[in-house]
């Protein structure tokens, strides 16, 4: 798409209205897109010109807050995040992610999906409570270590791999790719001890046991991660447990901060004369 | 951890199949191999070729094994696939009950014939 040259796009938007419609129907905008345009700049336009009570989330405009995620032609995207010119058509159909409730037209109830993550307590579990909450110390984890799950802590929590997800398709109580990969990112984290306490809730007849290594997660995820191989690390971990074999890498070790030194470059104080 | 030792289960008689299927399959019919290499299976698909071999102890036993991982595979595949359905907890309990009993049953019915003849 020439920088000068506009292009006539037609937004096929699915909407709904649970106080006034019985179910979702399609209404069509035309909006002048632009080179440089995404998805979510059309929605913005239409919103604040043609329609304004069209309903979708938006924040950050920059893949990282996660509000934005839809289906845009029959692909999960996040809208802030895809051109509109990558599709090369002039027809786009947005629809709400799949696989989750729809609020009202591109908003999706995500209170399930959230609820699933907390419950595989999604921090550091340290049998040193007091450490925790008022640390004197730091925990000494090796580059390698933190490599070890590093991709799966960029999860922006979008919710596109369950929407993608075959499984969270028929089964609704698949705890979800979603989950599965934080799961395993605490686990493999050398300074978490609670993966005892997370085992018992992913080893359910609808948890872990239920991914089939479809790969759509991975395939959709927006930031890049992969977390098919999350879930399928997850699964070596528990099963090593279960049966007692794989080796267990150490914990991270506790070590005091590095002390206060003086500086090797004499820089004055304060820069700006009167200040204090 | 219950689901964790089921589904190791599952991944062991997988490959338990690969290998007692693979040597039932190349006994019954890949007897021109078999012979290339001196083995003499005497007919191994006839009816009395059959029940002669139930009588060995190391054949009954493979047909025995055979059998067991592969009634808990399918069935297990099986009761797995239904969950995926998400019916209600009591559905899922009778599917599991009834599932575990049918594999009793066919385990029972099944091997009835091998521990007979080893016993005669």
């Amino acid at each position: 798409m020439d920088k000068q040259k506009n292009e006539q796009i037609t937004f096929r938007i699915q909407r709904y209205n649970p106080e006034k419609d019985s179910q979702p129907h399609f209404q069509e905008f035309v909006v002048t897109s632009s080179r440089g345009m995404t998805v979510l700049d059309g929605l913005i336009y239409i919103k604040e010109n043609l329609d304004s009570t069209l309903a979708f989330r938006t924040s950050c405009r920059m893949a990282i807050c996660g509000s934005c995620g839809m289906l845009i032609n029959s692909y999960p995207h996040l809208a802030c995040h895809t051109q509109i010119e990558e599709f090369h058509s002039n027809r786009l159909t947005i629809k709400p992610l799949p696989n989750l409730k729809i609020v009202k037209d591109l908003v999706v109830d995500l209170t399930p999906f959230f609820e699933t993550h907390k419950a595989i307590k999604p921090y550091i579990l340290h049998h040193d409570g007091k450490e925790m909450e008022k640390p004197t110390a730091e925990f000494a984890q090796s580059p390698q270590s933190l490599e070890a799950f590093l991709q799966f802590t960029y999860c922006i929590k979008c919710g596109i791999c369950i929407s993608a997800c075959p499984t969270s398709a028929s089964d609704k109580l698949f705890t979800g790719p979603q989950a599965l990969a934080q799961c395993y990112r605490y686990c493999a984290d050398t300074r978490d001890e609670g993966e005892m306490e997370r085992f018992p809730v992913v080893d359910t007849d609808h948890g872990v046991w239920h991914c089939h290594l479809a790969g759509a997660c991975s395939d959709a995820c927006p930031k890049g991660l992969d977390p098919a191989l999350a879930i399928q690390l997850l699964k070596r971990r528990m099963v090593s447990q279960a049966i007692g074999l794989g080796r267990k890498e150490p914990p991270a070790r506790i070590v005091p901060p590095p002390a206060q030194t003086k500086s090797k470059v004499p820089f004055p104080d304060f820069t700006v004369k009167g200040s204090k | 951890m219950r689901n964790t030792y089921l589904w190791f289960i599952q991944l062991v008689t997988g490959v338990l199949i690969a290998v007692l299927a693979g040597i039932h399959t190349v006994w019954m019919h890949l007897d021109a191999i078999l012979g290339f290499f001196g083995i003499d299976v005497r007919d191994s698909t006839a009816w009395h070729s059959m029940i002669e071999r139930s009588r060995e102890g190391i054949w009954a036993g493979l047909y025995i094994a055979l059998l067991a991982v592969v009634l808990y595979h399918g069935l297990n595949g099986l009761r797995n696939i239904i969950l995926e359905l998400t019916p209600s907890a009591r559905t899922e309990r009778i599917v599991t009950r009834a599932i575990i009993a049918f594999g009793i049953v066919i385990f029972a019915w099944a091997a009835y014939v091998p521990i007979l003849l080893l016993s005669t």
